[in-house]
């Protein structure tokens, strides 16, 4: 071991020496360069991490809102047509309503004409079956002249109504 | 020139004669160090080469010393060579650091890509060792000095001006030429330093994590003799195999040592030999031919930093780890 020592002159002072100086590098190396580089590094990953993160979020998002754009969309389209459809209908059945009441109100007008009409007609009948009566009297009586009796006169009368009829 | 002309004016036969002996000697204690192979305490790399000053020869030894050579003593402390390369090693380290510090952005500018890329790639092989991400990041900082700090202590070792600039010290007689600088690494107290921290270091770590007893018991196996009066009903075989396991224990002890010798040998061995066989190959030929070998050195001081930091990754993660083996 002395001999050891003697060869390579080992120093006590000299291994002090070398190890302040190792210390020296790894606090000034630790503190100085690695310790703000790891912490840079650290960040950055998260940095990239979280903006990956993100931009999958982002893209899951757009994805969402365009498939609810889309299905908005197509909902939309079919209350539309369903609208329309319903409407139609609607227009529809009003029409034929409006032209069934038109219909009816026309035959009840020309039913009310026809009523009244046959109301005239029977009125109209009915004077001239009087007056025909009145004057056929009147001329009977002049043609006759002769009074025949009452009885006589009023079988007459009735014989001539009867066929005049 | 000048000195060759004046030795042939000086009638060489007459130099010759008056300093013979002298030379004789020198040259028998130069070959009775060399031949000394047990005690090997210089190694000689380059020529011995003749300067005539004032009259008289001496010889300017240029050698590869297994120790680095003191070039000024500071209270008590001898400022080696190694020792002044090691402050400028941490000088630099702590420049760029200051700079990282200074330039620290989410987005990276070159420098920072560059050493977050290495951080990365370091961390992907702690990772292999230790297992987990989160035993990487806590033994990180330390086992990251250390392979920057040997990286830079080996490759500054290979620079230009790096051993070749020096001055001239009388030593036993000898003109000595010593280096201002010499690879941090190539001084075995430097070496021997950081492998006794990191060994410490692991020993600290597993404390921390399993506990003073359950640290102890790795080496001094307590447990094993105690845990044997309530197993030994169930299974007798704990009687022999547990008094083995203390044994291995107690081997432990050796193997920590064993650690520290082979972390500081391995890599003063491997630079202090890179360097030896730079200076051979630059005494045979100094053109191109230390060139490959330079490349060589390059390598070997980056696998010498890999491997001492890796395997203070292991040691750690192993002492941190609940049971050997």
């Amino acid at each position: 071991m002395d001999s050891l020592i003697e060869i390579f002159h080992i120093d006590a002072k000299l291994l002090i020496a070398q190890m302040i100086n190792f210390a020296i590098v790894i606090s000034v190396l630790y503190f100085f360069a690695l310790k703000p580089l790891m912490k840079v590094m650290e960040e950055r990953t998260k940095k990239i991490e979280k903006s990956m993160d993100d931009a999958k979020r982002i893209e899951e998002k757009l994805e969402k809102t365009d498939a609810d754009y889309k299905e908005a969309l197509g909902n939309a389209k079919k209350e539309a047509n369903v609208i329309m459809e319903k409407a139609t209908a609607q227009a529809e059945e009003k029409r034929e309503q409006m032209i069934k009441k038109a219909k009816e109100d026309i035959g009840a007008i020309i039913n009310d004409e026809k009523a009244k009409m046959q109301a005239e007609k029977a009125e109209v009948l009915r004077e001239i079956k009087k007056e025909v009566a009145g004057m056929v009297t009147a001329s009977l009586e002049k043609v006759l002249e002769e009074k025949v009796d009452a009885k006589a006169d009023k079988d007459l009368i009735k014989k001539i109504v009867a066929e005049s009829k | 020139m000048e000195n060759t002309e004046n030795i042939h004016d000086v009638s060489p036969h007459e130099r010759i004669e008056g300093h013979s002996e002298e030379m004789h000697i020198e040259h028998q204690a130069i070959l009775a160090e060399t031949m000394n192979t047990e005690d090997a305490e210089h190694i000689i790399d380059e020529h011995s080469a003749v300067v005539e000053h004032e009259g008289e020869t001496h010889d300017l030894v240029h050698e590869n010393t297994l120790f680095a050579e003191p070039i000024a003593e500071v209270a008590g402390l001898p400022i080696t060579n190694s020792l002044v390369n090691t402050w400028v090693v941490v000088l630099i380290i702590v420049l760029l650091s200051y700079f990282i510090r200074k330039n620290v952005k989410t987005i990276p500018g070159k420098v920072q890509n560059a050493f977050e890329m290495i951080v990365e790639g370091f961390l992907g092989i702690f990772d292999s060792v230790t297992g987990s991400r989160k035993v990487s990041l806590k033994f990180f900082p330390m086992v990251f000095s250390f392979f920057l700090l040997i990286l830079i202590y080996n490759w500054m070792g290979l620079l230009p001006g790096v051993g070749s600039v020096g001055q001239v010290q009388v030593h036993d007689g000898h003109n000595m030429f010593i280096p201002y600088l010499r690879g941090g690494t190539a001084d075995i107290n430097t070496t021997l330093a950081l492998a006794l921290i990191g060994v410490v270091a692991s020993h600290i770590f597993g404390i921390l994590t399993l506990g003073m007893w359950n640290h102890l018991n790795k080496f001094v196996n307590f447990k094993a003799f105690m845990e044997i009066p309530k197993k030994v009903k169930k299974d007798w075989t704990v009687l022999i195999v547990n008094p083995i396991k203390a044994f291995v224990g107690l081997i432990e002890i050796i193997g920590e040592l064993a650690k520290v010798a082979s972390l500081t040998f391995r890599l003063f061995g491997n630079i202090f030999a890179g360097e030896v066989l730079l200076a051979s190959m630059s005494a045979i030929l100094a053109f191109g031919l230390p060139i490959p070998f330079m490349f060589m050195e390059v390598l070997v001081g980056l696998i010498q930093a890999l491997i001492f930091s890796i395997l203070i990754l292991s040691y750690l993660s192993m002492a941190t780890s609940a049971e050997e083996h």
